[in-house]
């Protein structure tokens, strides 16, 4: 029978430390599509997966089992991204970055996209488009769409109200139409 | 779907999106439902945002990190240098101090040392079979327990060693004592008796001056003064001999 995350912290904080690695393993894989889609650089992603796993066993005895396991290393891995974006230098990023940033319109590699596009272009571009999105913005839609999430427990994850979760997510929804309707008539 | 497409301006952007995913409860469905059936722009914005979670999804995640958390301990637990550091950083200077005497105190206890405070002072005495001494009389040797009796068979012969070496080089240190103490006994009657014999020598040495003496008065006595002054040259040479000796 599979042991509970909860069954899972409660050996950990007893002593199995190796028993943390499980968790680990079932959740790394969400974990990293949030930072990856979060981040949108995959080294970077990588390592702020790990900082998440370092600081939940870090603070693992701080897990009041109040909430979800999942919704609170989630709110730990949002923290650790927004925490790096904010340490992003204007500088330090792309020049494609910084145009997506400030809201123009995509590269000008899309005129083929009409005859057979390929799915390696439509993920650089939907990658693209959600980079420009603002965080809030992004975070909601990243955790419904990749991960799952129901309207509530996003609530739960970032500590607002429900109707803030969903007017974030028509806001988000609205903007990304606009950034990929050029993809119209490739999907 | 058109680059300058507005939002719709219908008030019911959350029931859309709860619509959307499929989490509205069974009263809005049926308001969504029924507005969409006269409200083209909804309608066609719920088709967009469909086509937008189309392309959402071609963005799968291609490989994995591999995460492994490496625990030395459990997460609850601080280390002991941790905490030591902190009740280090906590403590005043004199706390700090006493800890130390009291840590000193019991690394003595544990080593058999004995600290005596009386009238000559401190004193400190280490002794690391003291407590064998105090357990049981020297000689008994405890074959009660598996890894006793060899420990506390040489333990005692070591002691009874110790104390035979300590008795044999008390009376060879007597003995020595004893010879030294003879020597100087015989030493000074030796002594004694060579002074002895110089001073008898010198005696009668003195004795027999003071008898050349007195045969030298003796002899004057018999002469007068005419004889003295108008004797031949044998009378003066005899006199000029006696008065050399004297």
């Amino acid at each position: 029978m599979e042991l509970s995350d909860i069954q899972i912290i409660e050996r950990t904080l007893g002593g199995e430390t190796d028993a943390f690695n499980v968790l680990v393993r079932r959740w790394e894989r969400q974990i990293y599509g949030l930072t990856l889609r979060m981040l949108g650089r995959d080294e970077e992603a990588k390592d702020a997966t790990q900082e998440t796993f370092l600081s939940a066993y870090r603070n693992l005895s701080k897990f009041r089992g109040e909430a979800k396991f999942s919704s609170w290393i989630y709110r730990i891995a949002l923290n650790i991204c927004n925490t790096r974006l904010r340490s992003r230098s204007k500088f330090t990023i792309s020049l494609d970055e910084q145009r997506e940033l400030s809201g123009f319109e995509l590269a000008d590699d899309t005129d083929d996209l009409g005859s057979g596009i390929q799915q390696e272009q439509i993920t650089r571009h939907v990658r693209r488009a959600l980079q420009g999105l603002p965080s809030d913005m992004r975070q909601v839609i990243i955790m419904k769409e990749y991960e799952g999430l129901k309207f509530s427990e996003i609530a739960e994850v970032l500590g607002i109200p429900i109707s803030t979760v969903k007017t974030r997510m028509y806001t988000g929804l609205s903007e990304l139409r606009k950034r990929l309707g050029h993809l119209r008539e490739a999907i | 779907m058109s680059n300058k497409q507005e939002t719709s301006n219908c008030d019911m952007h959350e029931e859309l999106v709860s619509y959307l995913y499929n989490e509205a409860t069974a009263e809005e469905s049926t308001r969504v439902a029924a507005h969409l059936t006269e409200c083209t722009a909804c309608k066609q914005e719920l088709h967009s945002f469909e086509r937008v979670r189309g392309m959402l999804q071609q963005w799968q995640l291609d490989d994995l990190p591999v995460v492994r958390i490496v625990a030395e301990r459990a997460p609850s637990e601080r280390s002991m240098l941790a905490v030591l550091k902190e009740l280090s950083s906590m403590t005043p200077l004199w706390a700090k101090v006493f800890g130390a005497v009291a840590m000193a105190l019991v690394v003595l206890a544990v080593i058999g040392t004995d600290v005596t405070v009386g009238s000559n002072g401190i004193s400190f005495r280490a002794d690391l079979l003291r407590r064998d001494r105090d357990v049981r009389p020297a000689g008994v040797v405890d074959s009660g327990s598996q890894s006793g009796p060899n420990i506390e068979q040489v333990r005692t012969e070591v002691k009874s060693l110790v104390n035979q070496l300590i008795a044999d080089r008390e009376r060879q240190q007597r003995d020595e004592i004893k010879a030294q103490l003879v020597s100087l006994e015989s030493q000074l009657q030796n002594m004694h008796s060579a002074d002895l014999a110089k001073l008898a020598t010198r005696i009668q040495e003195q004795q027999a001056r003071l008898r050349t003496i007195q045969q030298d008065i003796d002899r004057r006595e018999g002469l007068d003064l005419t004889d003295i002054l108008f004797s031949d040259g044998g009378t003066p040479r005899e006199r000029s001999t006696s008065g050399g000796s004297d």
